[in-house]
């Protein structure tokens, strides 16, 4: 029998076709750690005076990007990050794009070394980690100093890189657990 | 799904990643030039949060109240406990006192006690006093008309405050115990002995010819004493501070600084006439000999 010389033949037709709660499924699965993110950015930018707010939502953000990015690409697309990032900018005070563009580097160096990476352990994972957080944060601190033209004070910088590596065991222990949930559902 | 083959859907999400970087690095290039549409991007996100965040603020608000409220009936839990045991010595104290008051009451019928007259007092409101002879004295909108009189004494709501000099149809003038001209005998509370409280025009009066070996000490209270008839005895005016070694002041109770309603109280001292002793060589009636003066100078005035 001869190929169907339709498009559709492009399509990859091992699985049955799928239906429409199996797709919202998938969806919702895809989208899940944008949307944690997303509630972790509108929470923390609520008016509640969480002691650290302005540094602890960078780093919940850069660690969870990290991990989803080298474990799971598919739940943390580029457009996803940028569109995260964006919506960071908007809602935070930092300058437009600025965020968008570090998360943007975090998640490439994530995901272009994530098959290195799935092969160290864990300590090993969270060193890399800990060098992309510290260049993330001194990266924001250098753009700062750009915008503003004049060498502002580092200490916060760091201090938001040490709670960025600190905040990532936590919830990479999180983040383990929720993917063996899903992993549990997708192959009973 | 735009046809294209794998190899180059592969490619194109290759490419995904460097665009998005340039496009993020374009918006921070553009927003640097053009702040205003930043900002009005920023408040227009804003805007729209606002209501969750509002919901979210509320929540947290809930939260704490309710939180408050835990901790104040956990609070509340031990200030009931302490409540309880205090009202339990409270009641046994409240019969003791009954008790004391029967026997005080039996005790005073059977010595056949005569009872004090309870003093008949009118209420004012002070007015700020610009003219007059003395330098603290102040005006009580309550004059003769409503019974008040030269000599009557004047408390405020928890001390002695001064006494009324001079009077008319609706106002009196009171004489503020801290003013110079103001010279009273009083008792040392603790060692029952008397002195003379003296004005100078500062807020705290000296204390005054004390006996030197019932000195007053520091904190005593200082009440009125009935020496010259003036005052009955028992008024609280203050309490006993040094501001030097050896120069003890009376600290008054009363804010005679800022007074706004006082008491004028006719305890009828005035009435108290002792009876006329044959042989007895008449002294000038206390009571005279310190309003005297006083009106012959009005009179010469």
């Amino acid at each position: 029998m001869m190929p169907d010389p339709s498009m559709s033949a492009w399509e990859p037709e091992i699985r049955p076709r799928q239906t429409v709660w199996q797709r919202l499924d998938h969806g919702a699965r895809r989208l899940l750690p944008s949307i944690f993110i997303a509630l972790i950015i509108v929470f923390f930018s609520a008016p509640l005076n969480i002691p650290g707010a302005a540094e602890l939502l960078p780093a919940i953000v850069i660690a969870t990007i990290f991990f989803w990015s080298f474990w799971r690409p598919t739940g943390m697309s580029g457009v996803a990050v940028f569109l995260l990032g964006l919506f960071m900018d908007l809602v935070g005070f930092t300058p437009l794009g600025v965020s968008a563009f570090i998360l943007l580097l975090v998640h490439g160096v994530a995901f272009y070394s994530r098959f290195g990476l799935m092969r160290l352990n864990f300590l090993l994972v969270w060193g890399v980690f800990a060098l992309v957080a510290a260049g993330a944060c001194l990266l924001q601190w250098g753009l700062a100093c750009l915008f503003r033209l004049a060498v502002l004070d580092i200490a916060p910088a760091l201090f938001e890189a040490l709670l960025t590596i600190g905040v990532y065991p936590p919830l990479s222990a999180l983040f383990s657990w929720v993917l063996n949930k899903l992993d549990e559902k997708e192959d009973p | 799904m735009i046809p294209v083959s794998i190899q180059m859907r592969q490619a194109l999400g290759k490419l995904v990643l460097p665009l998005l970087v340039l496009l993020s690095i374009g918006i921070i290039i553009a927003g640097q030039a053009d702040r205003k549409l930043a900002d009005k991007a920023r408040m227009t996100v804003a805007d729209g949060l606002a209501p969750l965040w509002g919901l979210m603020a509320s929540a947290q608000h809930r939260v704490q109240a309710i939180n408050t409220n835990l901790r104040e009936a956990g609070r509340m839990a031990s200030e009931n406990a302490r409540l309880q045991t205090e009202n339990e010595n409270l009641r046994r104290w409240y019969d003791v006192a009954v008790s004391l008051t029967r026997e005080n009451d039996a005790l005073k019928t059977a010595l056949h006690w005569i009872p004090e007259p309870t003093p008949a007092f009118v209420t004012g409101r002070v007015v700020a006093d610009s003219g007059g002879i003395y330098a603290r004295a102040v005006l009580l909108v309550a004059g003769t008309d409503s019974g008040v009189h030269v000599g009557n004494v004047a408390l405020a709501a928890n001390g002695l405050a001064g006494r009324v000099t001079e009077t008319g149809a609706r106002s009196a003038r009171i004489l503020l115990i801290t003013d110079i001209a103001s010279r009273l005998p009083v008792m040392l509370d603790a060692s029952h002995a008397t002195a003379i409280m003296g004005g100078d025009n500062t807020p705290l009066p000296r204390l005054m010819y004390y006996a030197q070996d019932t000195r007053p000490i520091e904190g005593e209270r200082v009440v009125t004493s009935d020496q010259a008839g003036a005052f009955p005895a028992g008024l609280p005016i203050g309490t006993v501070h040094y501001l030097h070694p050896g120069q003890p002041v009376v600290v008054p109770f009363a804010q005679l600084d800022h007074l706004s309603l006082l008491r004028v109280f006719d305890f009828g001292q005035a009435l108290i006439d002792p009876p006329d002793a044959p042989g007895h060589v008449p002294l000038a009636h206390p009571r005279k000999t310190l309003t005297l003066p006083l009106k012959t100078l009005l009179g010469q005035g």
